[in-house]
């Protein structure tokens, strides 16, 4: 199977800190691949860099084949990126943010897609200053999602959702890997990530402790949730 | 293209706000306000007999008998004074009654009065300024005390030298010699005074560096605004992973604000030409500066605004630079001020002094400034001096490719994601 993202003894540093010592793992094509590990592991940096927003120090990173460092204007037409903390132009309503977005693609369905992962009903015409933090995320979730990337990475994609609203995210999620899309999310919800992750791989300062399925690793750690694998792998 | 005008749509709806258009509707409305207040006091003065053009107004309470009085008195009427005399016959009732006259000043003429000036003897005469607030209307009412009696005492001695030498004409005698200026300018004699030339070149060269200064200094501001909205509302992480050239971001940007900052100079001036119009008057000449060829040509209205042209995009090129080490739109607004410091230098010097007489070392770091181009550029035009035109402009293109150049360079790179402005002080 096609790898689609490839990341070799990749190392981060700012200044003096060492964020990333080298991590290597592999994300393969149309699986959902989650990085979990506690906070400062390493996670938003190792998902920026993939997002091209970061340069690798060493190492290499590439993503269906195109390294980083080399192609990254061709990566951007490919992939997604949800930051945690992302948030949206407040002055603009969330269709108009969502069209926005849609400006940059040429899929003209793109829009209507959005509005129906958004969910966000009449409301998608007022500004976004006036949505709530659930709102925003989902009117984010939307505008990562609705151009059906070949690689969307999440950080945190449930993150200020409830819980019937995180449910609908998760499935929507799921959907689209159904349709080819492949996902790299982070998350600190160990139910959320069993649900959805295909592997996941465990990092802890800077490094990856452990790559495998939910199943291998529960069996391995002999627990039976990942959550058990977490405090046993890293605390 | 499409990128690009899709992220200037997002940075004019962005900046323009209902609370930005509130606040320059608000402005207009101060500066008219403003605007009309000065009028009306301005009318207001000149129905009172104290402001320009209008008839000042004294009482006089007289208590002199002789008739020559009366001849002085019909001489300082030709010269636009309004003369109410009172009945009282002390001080203290005179001034009662002036204050019934609306008069703001009371003159009293001493007894004998008339008889020491037929004589030529000194005389004093006591005036009473009745001040019934401290507003500038009444400072300058009262400083037209002065003038009163500057003509009262023109008066008397125009009188005593017609009653002398009524074959002489007075003022041959009071100002004995006559000037007659003129200012050679290129290879033209122009019969004016270097004052007065000077003062008209200066009325017509000193609302562009105004405008210059106000266009850069909003565009500047809200491209600063921008940058530091894009981290504090966490959604520059997005745009920058989103399929479009860090060029167009950049320029999407600039243009953005510039769209924005014209919008909002374009009100300002019409609300502030309003507020100044009362203020404003040129010294009357008489040739026209055109006929003088002191004018701008239309090739020089095309380098005027290529010259502030690349004047905004410096400004704008370096505000994106220091709004990469901007965390939000808090600490993007105190970066903005070394730009506004750099815009005020040229400046006040285009307003106030002639930098050519600056030491060297102030010279150089003033024309590092590339604001000071298009500051000096309307005057220099005016005189039709290309050289320092055409340097500014040559100047600002190397100055503009290498802000721009490094701009791009930070948006490459994740310094516009991680860079931090920050003094670390030592223990």
């Amino acid at each position: 199977m096609e790898n689609a993202i490839e990341v070799t003894s990749l190392i981060k540093s700012y200044g003096k800190i060492e964020a990333l010592k080298g991590i290597s793992f592999n994300v393969r094509a149309g699986e959902i691949f989650g990085l979990i590990g506690p906070n400062g592991a390493g996670k938003t940096t190792s998902l920026r860099i993939i997002s091209t927003l970061l340069q690798v120090t060493s190492g290499s990173v590439k993503v269906f084949d195109c390294d980083v460092s080399k192609k990254a204007p061709e990566i951007r037409k490919i992939i997604s990126y949800l930051p945690e903390e992302a948030g949206a132009y407040k002055n603009l309503s969330g269709k108009g943010y969502l069209e926005f977005i849609a400006g940059f693609y040429s899929d003209k369905t793109m829009l209507k897609k959005g509005f129906e992962i958004a969910q966000l009903g009449d409301r998608i015409k007022d500004k976004v200053s006036t949505y709530s933090k659930g709102m925003t995320r989902k009117l984010l979730v939307a505008r990562a999602l609705m151009m059906s990337p070949k690689l969307a990475i999440l950080d945190e994609p449930t993150s200020g959702l409830d819980v019937i609203n995180s449910k609908g995210i998760r499935e929507i999620i799921k959907d689209f890997v159904k349709s080819g899309t492949t996902i790299l999310l982070s998350s600190h919800n160990m139910l959320e990530v069993e649900f959805l992750c295909d592997r996941i791989a465990l990092i802890n300062n800077g490094m990856i402790v452990e790559t495998g399925t939910p199943q291998e690793l529960k069996i391995k750690h002999n627990v039976n949730n990942i959550e058990e694998v977490f405090l046993k792998a890293i605390v | 293209m499409k990128h690009f005008y899709n992220i200037v749509k997002k940075e004019v709806a962005e900046l323009l706000t209902k609370q930005l258009l509130i606040s320059l509707a608000f402005m207009v409305l101060f500066f008219v306000s403003m605007g009309k207040i000065t009028n009306d006091m301005e009318e207001e003065s000149t129905r009172t007999g104290t402001g320009k053009g209008a008839r000042t107004r004294i009482s006089i309470l007289n208590l002199d008998s002789n008739p020559y009085l009366q001849n002085i008195l019909s001489i300082a009427d030709e010269q636009g004074i309004q003369i109410d005399f009172v009945k009282s016959k002390d001080v203290k009732s005179a001034i009662k009654e002036a204050r019934g006259q609306n008069s703001n000043i009371l003159l009293v003429i001493p007894e004998g009065f008339s008889g020491k000036v037929e004589k030529m003897e000194k005389v004093e005469i006591e005036i009473y300024s009745i001040i019934k607030g401290l507003s500038m209307q009444e400072a300058i009412s009262s400083g037209r005390v002065e003038s009163i009696i500057e003509t009262l005492n023109n008066s008397i001695t125009t009188s005593f030298i017609q009653k002398e030498m009524p074959d002489k004409k007075p003022e041959d005698i009071l100002n004995p010699i006559h000037t007659k200026n003129f200012v050679i300018l290129k290879e033209k004699t122009i019969p004016e005074s270097a004052g007065v030339l000077s003062a008209l070149v200066m009325s017509q060269s000193t609302t562009i560096p105004l405008i210059i200064m106000m266009v850069i200094m909003y565009t500047g501001m809200l491209v600063m605004t921008s940058m530091g909205m894009e981290k504090e509302n966490k959604t520059l992480e997005t745009l920058l992973t989103l399929p479009v050239k860090r060029e167009y971001i950049i320029a999407g940007k600039m243009v953005g604000s510039a769209v924005v900052g014209f919008l909002m100079t374009i009100i300002y001036m019409f609300g502030f030409k309003y507020y100044m119009s009362p203020f404003t008057s040129s010294p009357e000449m008489s040739t026209s500066l055109k006929d003088l060829g002191l004018f701008i040509t239309p090739f020089g209205y095309v380098l005027l605004g290529v010259s502030l042209f690349l004047a905004i995009i410096a400004a704008l090129s370096m505000c994106i630079i220091l709004g990469v080490f901007a965390q939000d739109t808090k600490s993007a607004m105190t970066m903005t001020y070394p730009i506004m410091l750099l815009v005020f230098i040229p400046f006040l010097l285009s307003m106030f002094k002639d930098i050519e007489t600056l030491p060297l070392s102030l010279k150089i770091l003033v024309y590092a400034i590339p604001f000071t181009y298009p500051m000096l550029a309307s005057k220099s035009l005016i005189f039709h001096d290309y050289h320092m035109v055409l340097f500014g402009i040559a100047y600002m293109v190397v100055f503009v490719v290498i802000a721009m150049w490094i701009a791009v360079r930070l948006f490459n790179t994740d310094k516009v994601l991680t860079a931090k402005f920050s003094v670390k002080w030592k223990k």
